[in-house]
């Protein structure tokens, strides 16, 4: 029997980490900061004519930047955690939603739904976005399942193809369109929070939240996934539709972000790693930190896109700018524990 | 009865039988060893006894059918030691041992309970000291230990190991076979693949000889199937056999 010995080695640690208290507050103080720079300064003189007064710093306040911000941050949530589960859940650290084609196959469905029914009708856009980013990542499913089973390095490349697939369907839309459409469609693309109202909001956020809490009631069950095929089997896990489960959450919840704001790129891929950084790779943990750090880093992100230049950088553009480089560090610090 | 019953188990690759015709019955608190040339199948016919593969007969423990019942089900009464296991993330070597509660544990996390199970067990097999290194930088040998922890903690009642002592020293081999005799005699019914004759004769009660293509050459209680002819059989090696004490020692022959 174990000695008390041998247990003395390895007792649990039970007090509650400082990291945890960070993740919880910083998106707070990020938010309360977002919401306070901008070209517009709005007076917090008085919280009471804030609230209560019918002035342009209420409307600048509560239906520009309140609306902008809370869209920001569900979007930086729901890229952290959809990337974190499918980079564990397929075993692989290079796998986002951007990655698997979701993204692509929603931009075509937003693009197509936007050709076909005009611009003002985004209630269609949604559901076709949804559809077509679940037609996309299963076609790169079945893509890399094409000789037996899939392996990280088949999964990356039929991601890529249906990714330029898609993209090429998407090209063509944008062509085949009148110019005006063009425009709207081009401009949804770059991905950018500039025009977020409430009713994108609305639109956006149930799916969403939705989703978002699905992949934390799985975390459990992502960890168990990502020791292995046959580890899971045997530990009680039917592998292969909890997989599916886990990937279709994150694509529906991924589909419906994207369907509002475009395709803002990397925070699917980075948010989850800069969690890995801090928090290390235990999907326990990992899961629900990722939502925190995504938040984070779009508040930051678009903070940065309002406030750099004399005019708005649409906000796809800085997380890339911010992305690549970050991305590049993080891999060269990480090494050693991606094997 | 109480135990493991196979039933004409066949299993093949594509037109290939890996196995063919295997039927054996087990008690719980015996361990029953599978010996045979590499490549004869061993390692298919743990993985049908398990349903990881879909072989075509039946399995039975405790005179339940275990294709009736469901993955979450079947990983409660039977755990799984691989042969091998290459670990993708860096996580706690204790975080990999409670994922043997997971047939117990539905969509919760493990509680603090499960953590003292998982602790206790990789104690129990030696490698407590290493419980909140990351399993990544183990040794092939220790990561063994801590695969066979997280049978431990999974409370199946049936085992079944893929070769439980690759890998282990010298010391840590016979720990091991000493620990499964241990969980033997506890009720629970042991089967393990085995290359070293000499340690499943000293460690099981039954004993199944594999040839190539899956034919199961003998199968018994070890002091009867482990005879120099059967070895020559199976392996085309000459071997002696020596009693010392009660317990049988099987050497090669080197010199004619």
């Amino acid at each position: 029997m174990a000695s008390v010995d041998c247990m003395k080695y390895s007792r649990a640690s039970l007090e509650f980490p400082k990291y945890k208290v960070a993740l919880i507050f910083s998106p707070l103080i990020l938010l309360i900061l977002y919401l306070s720079v901008g070209k517009y300064n709005v007076s917090f003189d008085s919280i009471e004519q804030l609230l209560y007064s019918d002035s342009i710093d209420r409307t600048i306040f509560f239906n520009i930047r309140l609306p902008r911000a809370i869209e920001a941050m569900i979007f930086g949530a729901c890229m952290g955690i959809s990337g974190a589960s499918l980079q564990t859940v397929l075993r692989n650290p290079l796998v986002s939603p951007y990655f698997l084609g979701i993204s692509s196959g929603a931009a075509f469905g937003a693009a197509l739904s936007m050709a076909l029914f005009g611009n003002g009708n985004f209630f269609l856009v949604q559901p076709s976005a949804i559809l077509f980013a679940l037609v996309a990542v299963s076609m790169t499913l079945g893509l890399s399942k094409f000789r037996g089973q899939f392996t990280p390095i088949s999964l990356v490349l039929s991601g890529m193809i249906i990714s330029a697939l898609f993209a090429g369907f998407l090209s063509l839309v944008q062509i085949l369109v009148e110019p005006e459409k063009t425009q709207t469609i081009v401009a949804w693309m770059i991905g950018r929070l500039y025009s977020i109202t409430w009713s994108d909001v609305k639109l956006s956020s149930p799916l969403a939240l939705l989703g978002i809490i699905g992949l934390l009631c799985f975390r459990w069950r992502i960890f168990v996934l990502s020791l292995g095929d046959e580890d899971a089997r045997s530990l009680g896990i039917n592998v292969e539709r909890e997989r599916l489960v886990i990937i279709l959450i994150a694509s529906i919840a991924t589909a419906s972000v994207v369907s509002v704001t475009g395709i803002i790129g990397w925070v699917c891929l980075i948010a989850p790693h800069i969690t890995r950084f801090i928090v290390g790779s235990d999907p326990k943990v990992l899961l629900p930190s990722s939502i925190s750090v995504g938040a984070c880093f779009m508040l930051l992100a678009d903070m940065i896109s309002r406030t750099i230049w004399s005019f708005e950088i649409p906000v796809g553009v800085i997380t890339t700018l911010i992305g690549a480089p970050l991305f590049l560090y993080l891999m060269r610090r990480a090494q050693n524990e991606w094997r | 009865m109480s135990g493991v019953e196979a039933v004409n188990l066949c299993y093949s690759y594509g037109a290939m039988p890996i196995i063919r015709q295997a039927s054996f019955e087990l008690q719980a608190g015996e361990i029953l060893s599978i010996l045979g040339s590499n490549g004869c199948g061993k390692t298919t016919l743990l993985k049908c006894l398990n349903m990881l593969l879909k072989p075509e007969g039946r399995v039975l423990v405790d005179n339940v059918d275990l294709r009736s019942l469901s993955s979450r089900d079947l990983a409660r009464l039977m755990g799984y030691v691989p042969q091998m296991h290459s670990p993708d993330f860096p996580y706690r070597v204790v975080d990999v041992a409670v994922s043997g509660r997971t047939p117990r544990l539905g969509f919760s996390i493990p509680s603090k309970q499960d953590y003292e199970l998982a602790r206790e067990a990789l104690c129990r097999v030696g490698v407590g000291h290493l419980s909140e290194k990351y399993y990544t930088n183990l040794s092939g040998g220790e990561l063994k230990l801590v695969l066979i922890a997280r049978a431990l903690v999974q409370e199946p009642k049936v085992l079944l190991l893929d070769e439980p002592t690759s890998h282990l020293d010298f010391k840590n081999r016979v720990m091991v076979l000493k620990i499964l005799r241990e969980i033997a005699d506890d009720g629970i019914a042991v089967i393990m693949s085995e290359h070293d004759p000499n340690l499943a004769s000293l460690f099981s009660d039954k004993v199944l000889l594999m040839m190539n293509k899956g034919e199961i050459v003998r199968y018994g209680p070890a002091r009867d199937v482990i005879s120099p002819e059967n070895i020559m059989k199976v392996y085309g090696l000459d071997v002696e056999i020596f009693e010392k004490g009660g317990s049988r020692y099987i050497f090669p022959k080197l010199r004619d």
